[in-house]
């Protein structure tokens, strides 16, 4: 399983790569942190042409928080975002990122890498959408910004045009006060997820004022679950309203049967996980300490206590 | 598959890496970086993988390749401190960093305490996984040397074995951490 | 037994084989560099089933950097060279035997069609691109249990290359006639893949000194695969030399003669270079043998009390495209091993081994074993719930009693009689129990039930068969600087060969265990072995090795009176010296001592295990989580415990994965959906829970050692007692698991049917009398 040839250059800024990009056509790729395009090339399953390396450009690694938005440098690598400490509206964000692949892939795999490859099971994909990102594309004329809900086309492919580069990710903050949590199921530690939610909530005066509900798992692209929305917006998210909105995803669940799961299952879960995760966002809103889903950061009391030496 | 740029590209007049040879349809580079302490430059086509290199022109064979697509573990390296997969980086993306590998753990002879670990927890069988494990533990506990077991756990879930039943690694580690924190 | 006081065997000695492998210093076949070689890849069929029309060439040879391409039609006589069968053969078997490339047919996705070589790994994979094939494709025969359909192999028109009936004399029918009560069950097991961490290589060079052909990465096997090799090669044995390298990993298909032992030495000595082969991981997936792919109807017989009469059986084994080297093996096992541990009146059975086209069949840690447990202990709790007995008590009423043993079962006019030895079943039994806090589990069952916690608990009893013969050989040698060295047979994959051997020969002849050394690398270092499978490099490798010593200390003991002048029985044997009376000494490495001997057996050990888990079952999404796994085994002897624990949680890790998380699937057209481990999902260490592992000693009385198996008893039960426990958890009426794997989605079907009517798949009838 070795990669067939390209060729392969190195560049130092954003103008550069999309040149290189424009040079090199339609067989021309990025390579950022290589954790989803190397395992291609090594199955052979992608057979670019020339490899844009843009591990070296400098200004595209950063975390700024302020008051109204995040932003993210397009090749921040997931390890850097996964030790910034944030404020307590980017739970979802601290909740996900740990269950993206691997310790070791994540020094390596970058926030914007896993926004263009969209991989439809990704996490970083749900952030997007649930947090209402705004992303910066630069091609060789012109920067645009497009917003999440129109990037993600379909599986592994977005709006983004053979000769343009993601430089930056804006999530907008939720309203002051409002919580967040993430979902995910994966049948193994570290595997692509099965289905994951993204669920923020704000109550006031416990009347649900604002709501976002994003899933993966359930269609082709990671989606806006805007018909579970609309069902919680303006309710008291009583364990009734929540019940109805995570059915209300599990109905809009468009995938198919395949080798791993069955489509009846996936759409189960999905309405399982919707649920933990309203769940635990309205704990949060009303100071209820909610439990995370087991398995994947369980400490296990049982194994220090049966610890033979 | 089409040959991108001839010689007189404007693309290939400013190609960073320099190639410095073509052999069929590679492009061979030089890369120069510190392995295991020591400043190496290496040939190689600009799709060899980080492992293959180190495998076949460094000659250190200590990591393994268990699968060639990211999961097992098996080729793990320490690359600037951190722990990553050699079978999916490219062996030019090394180029001016440190790489340090199993056989770099210990240079004088004596064991590494992770190596002393696993060796009396019996933490390895066949040995295939077991340079993998040791890199990625090291990084682990040179990076968090007070991480928790639930955090150890979590990070040694990483990797795969098929001999052990993991528990012995567990162990090892554990007892590695109380050694390096002496 | 052992002749002196033991001073290691039984101790935890930590392993000699450690220290390169901590350093990265291992040589594992992918290691192995040769002068000037050059590297092959094999072009592999992406169609199941096909008439092979022509293999296309030409491109391929003109690539720079191809220094060669093959196909059958360059190897002269290949349609003759047909893998034999090692063990098991089966009636029509020799119709159904694999040729190293194919010859005029391809009959599964991953058969070789060709073999390409060049100047680098990177480079042969370019090359190997450039290779197609023109085929005629046909329709793909799938399923076991229609043996009807598209023929693979012509000779073998309905499919069915062999089966083998088991019974037990008494009369089966009459015993199903007056039962009480008759249950009847279908269950269905899955593909599985050993997925050792390493996938094969091989390493040929034709020495031009010697003109010998060396070959690197054997193992398991050496002296057979060397007389296979040599006679496709038309080669005398001795021309040929097999090296073991460090190995990744075994658990039973690696080191089968695969067609890629033919095709990388044959290109050694066409090329005149040495060639280098290291397989890749998706390869690994469609070319290493499959194993435990069953549909197994069983029909148990039995008492209103519980009490078991008999069985009827049928199993149907996929085979595969190809009948491999180890022939019907695992279907023969599943037949032996349906008794178990328990006492029948009588019982039959037949399996059935059906082609498909599919990678081939070979055997998988504990072959048949993990299969026929899970079908009766299964069965035993369904039969159990329709009784209204607890589990535990059922198996109680019918293990076989202390008293019965050593206890024969016949299995029929053509078959062996098995002999279970010694052991205690019901007292291990209830030790497993009492360890495992059984009323206290149950306790707290009921009360997070209370809760709506989906928990359950499973319990499983098994025999595990080891030892098996029919020789090994060792050789000893006193050396020069005061160690031992040991050449023996078997082989190691890994399992620590080296120390426990070691121990065993250090004992016998009194020295520390520092001064013994194990080799086992080549086949020269010893004229003939059987191998390392079946759990029995310990017991009848170890017995070899024991009375190789006590050779070589009569042979000391001769040596040195006749070096001293005095009779025989006027020296003594202190260690690895031998005295005088009048204190004159000399050592064994002074008279170069040497001696060689040969254990023989006919005796397969039998060792009793049982096994306890819990397991909680997240009703949201069927996860299953397991908390706590128990085992209890009896192990003969511990050589070394470290090891044995090491084998036995090893083990039930590896059936843990097999059942909730492994799966290898085919489509409708015979294409394999999991090549890699993204879709064959091993279990990390995440998902093993703590294997909590005790032992007891009832020493074989079939081998020197004392040692029954460990290698394999640690997973034969672990299929049984988790689907017993996931069953318990999601329907305690527990009929509903009959069919592995058990991945989350399965399982989410299993809850939501559980309160219905059963579900289908599911046939079960009681009769009532």
């Amino acid at each position: 399983m070795k990669p067939p040839p390209f060729h392969y250059v190195r560049c130092s800024s954003a103008a550069d790569a999309v040149a290189l990009l424009s040079e090199g056509g339609e067989d021309a790729k990025l390579l950022a942190g290589g954790q989803s395009l190397v395992p291609l090339l090594n199955f052979r399953l992608a057979r670019p042409s020339l490899l844009v390396d843009i591990n070296h450009i400098e200004d595209l690694d950063y975390v700024r928080e302020d008051e109204a938005e995040l932003c993210i440098g397009a090749l921040t690598r997931q390890a850097t975002l996964e030790r910034t400490s944030l404020r307590s509206c980017w739970d979802a964000i601290a909740e996900a990122v740990p269950l993206i692949g691997h310790y070791p892939t994540r020094f390596r795999g970058t926030v914007g890498g896993s926004i263009a490859h969209a991989d439809p099971s990704a996490e970083i994909p749900v952030l997007c959408l649930g947090y209402g990102a705004r992303l910066t594309l630069v091609g060789a004329d012109n920067q645009r910004i497009v917003v999440a809900d129109d990037f993600f086309l379909g599986p592994f492919m977005t709006l983004i045009e053979p000769s343009e580069i993601l430089t930056d990710v804006c999530l907008t903050a939720p309203p002051l006060g409002a919580s967040t949590a993430f979902e995910e199921f994966s049948e193994r530690h570290g595997d692509f997820a099965l289905v994951s939610v993204f669920a923020g909530m704000q109550l006031i005066d416990g009347v649900c004022s604002w709501v976002r509900i994003a899933a993966a798992g359930v269609g082709p692209t990671p989606v806006r679950a805007a018909a579970a929305e609309a069902a919680l917006l303006g309710s008291r998210a009583s364990d009734a309203d929540l019940r109805e909105a995570a059915a209300a995803l599990a109905s809009e669940c468009s995938i198919r049967d395949d080798f791993h799961c069955s489509a009846k299952a996936r759409s189960e879960i999905a309405n399982e996980l919707a649920l933990r995760a309203l769940t635990r966002a309205r704990g949060k809103q009303v100071g209820v300490a909610g439990r995370r889903s087991e398995g994947l950061h369980q400490p296990s009391s049982e194994s220090s206590a049966r610890e033979d030496n | 598959m089409e040959q991108m740029s001839d010689q007189d590209s404007p693309l290939r007049s400013r190609t960073d890496p320099a190639v410095v040879a073509m052999v069929g349809s590679d492009d061979i580079v030089e890369v120069t970086f510190e392995l295991n302490g020591t400043a190496t430059t290496l040939r190689c086509s600009v799709r060899w993988t980080l492992a293959d290199m180190l495998r076949e022109k460094a000659r250190v064979t200590g990591t393994h390749l268990g699968c060639e697509h990211g999961v097992c573990g098996a080729c793990t390296v320490i690359v600037d401190g951190e722990p990553v997969r050699s079978c999916v980086m490219l062996a030019v993306q090394v180029e001016g960093s440190s790489v340090r590998t199993i056989e770099g753990l210990c240079p004088s002879g004596e064991l590494h305490p992770v190596q002393r670990a696993f060796h009396e927890s019996h933490a390895l069988q066949c040995g295939f996984c077991t340079p993998g494990f040791i890199m990625l533990s090291v990084g682990l506990l040179e990076r968090e040397p007070d991480a928790s077991e639930g955090r150890i756990r979590d990070v040694l879930s990483s990797n795969l074995c098929r001999c052990t039943g993991y528990r012995p690694i567990l162990r090892a580690v554990r007892s590695a951490q109380r050694e390096m924190s002496q | 037994m052992l002749a002196a006081e033991p001073k290691s065997v039984g101790r935890p000695v930590l392993r000699k084989e450690d220290n390169r492998l901590i350093k990265g210093l291992g040589c594992y076949v992918a290691d192995v560099n040769r002068p000037d070689q050059v590297y092959a890849r094999i072009v592999r069929s992406q169609v199941a089933h096909a008439k092979l029309l022509a293999v296309h060439l030409e491109e391929a040879r003109a690539r720079p950097g191809c220094v060669a391409a093959f196909a059958a039609a360059d190897i002269p006589d290949i349609a003759q060279k047909k893998i034999p069968v090692r063990i098991t053969p089966s009636r029509l078997d020799q119709f159904a035997l694999q040729t190293p490339l194919a010859v005029d047919k391809v009959r599964y996705v991953g058969e070789p069609i060709a073999v390409v070589v060049a100047t680098d790994p990177y480079v042969a994979e370019d090359v190997a691109e450039d290779v197609w094939a023109e085929m005629e494709e046909l329709p793909p025969h799938l399923d076991p249990l229609s043996a009807g359909g598209s023929v693979l192999h012509e000779m073998v028109p309905d499919n069915i290359v062999g089966d083998i009936d088991t019974s037990n004399g008494e009369d089966v029918d009459g015993l199903f006639r007056n039962a009480d009560v008759l249950l009847h069950q279908r269950f269905s097991i899955h593909r599985h893949s050993a997925a050792p961490m390493e996938p094969r290589g091989l390493v040929a060079e034709a020495d031009p000194q010697t003109g010998r052909l060396v070959v690197w990465g054997p193992t398991k096997v050496k002296h057979f695969n060397k007389r296979v090799l040599a006679s496709m090669l038309d080669l005398p044995d001795n021309r040929i030399l097999l090296i073991e390298p460090d190995v990744g990993g075994g658990f039973g298909p690696r080191g089968e003669f695969y067609p890629e032992d033919f095709l990388i030495p044959w290109l050694a000595l066409r090329l005149k270079r040495p060639v280098k082969w290291i397989e890749d991981r998706a390869e690994n997936f469609v070319a290493l043998n499959h194993s435990r792919e069953h549909v197994i109807d069983l029909t148990i017989a039995a008492q209103s009390d519980g009490t078991l009469l008999g069985f009827r059986c049928t199993d149907w084994c996929s085979v595969g495209a190809y009948v491999r080297t180890t022939g019907l093996t695992v279907a023969k096992l599943v037949g032996l091993h349906l008794s178990g541990p328990y006492r029948w009146r009588g019982f039959s059975s037949k399996v059935i081994g059906v082609l498909t086209n599919k990678t081939p069949l070979g055997t998988y840690r504990g072959p048949g074993e993990v299969e026929a447990t899970f079908v009766r202990e299964r069965a035993l709790d369904i039969l159990a719930a329709k009784l209204g007995l607890d589990p535990t008590d059922i198996r109680r009423r019918n293990l076989i009693p202390a008293e019965a043993l050593p206890y024969r079962v016949e299995t029929g006019p053509r078959s062996e009689t098995l002999e279970y030895g010694s052991g205690n079943y019901p007292a291990m039994f209830d030790r497993l129990l009492a360890n495992a806090g059984y009323q206290e589990l149950k306790d707290e069952q009921a009360r997070r039930r209370e809760l709506g916690e989906a928990v359950g608990i499973g319990v499983a009893c098994f025999l595990d068969q080891g030892g098996i013969g029919p020789f090994e050989q060792a050789r000893v040698v006193a050396e020069v600087d005061g160690t031992f060295t040991g050449y023996v047979g078997v082989a190691s994959v890994g399992q620590g060969v080296q120390t426990a051997l070691a121990q065993i020969l250090a004992d016998e002849i009194g020295v520390s265990v520092d001064r013994a050394r194990i080799l086992h690398h080549d086949t020269d270092s010893i004229e003939d072995g059987m191998g390392a499978y079946a759990s029995r490099t310990t017991s009848v490798g170890g017995s070899a090795l024991v009375l190789a010593a006590r050779q070589l200390k009569d042979n000391a003991r001769r040596a040195g009176a006749q070096r001293f002048g005095v009779a025989e029985h006027e020296v003594e044997l202190r260690a690895d010296e031998v005295w005088a009376c009048d204190g004159r000494v000399v050592t064994f490495r002074a008279l170069e001592c040497e001696a060689s001997a040969r254990f023989e057996t006919s005796a397969i050990d039998f060792s009793f295990g049982s096994v306890l888990a819990t397991v909680s079952v997240d009703r949201g999404t069927g996860r299953v989580r397991v908390e706590r796994y128990v085992g209890h085994y009896d192990v003969g002897r511990a050589v070394n415990p470290l090891i044995v624990r090491g084998q036995l949680e090893g083990g039930a890790a590896q059936g843990i994965g097999g059942i909730l998380l492994e799966e290898l699937a085919y489509d409708d057209r015979g294409q394999p959906l999991c090549t890699s481990f993204m879709d064959y999902m091993l279990p990390t260490m995440s998902e093993v829970p703590y294997i909590e592992t005790a032992w007891s000693e009832f020493p074989s009385e079939d081998n020197l050692i004392g040692a029954k198996g460990a290698g394999e008893a640690g997973i034969i039960g672990s299929m049984a007692v988790i689907a017993n426990a996931v069953a318990d958890a999601v329907d305690p009426d527990r009929m509903v698991v009959t069919s592995t794997p058990l991945r989350a989605d399965r399982v989410l079907g299993l809850l939501r049917a559980s309160s219905s009517a059963p579900p289908h798949g599911i046939s079960s009838t009681l009769d009532s009398t």
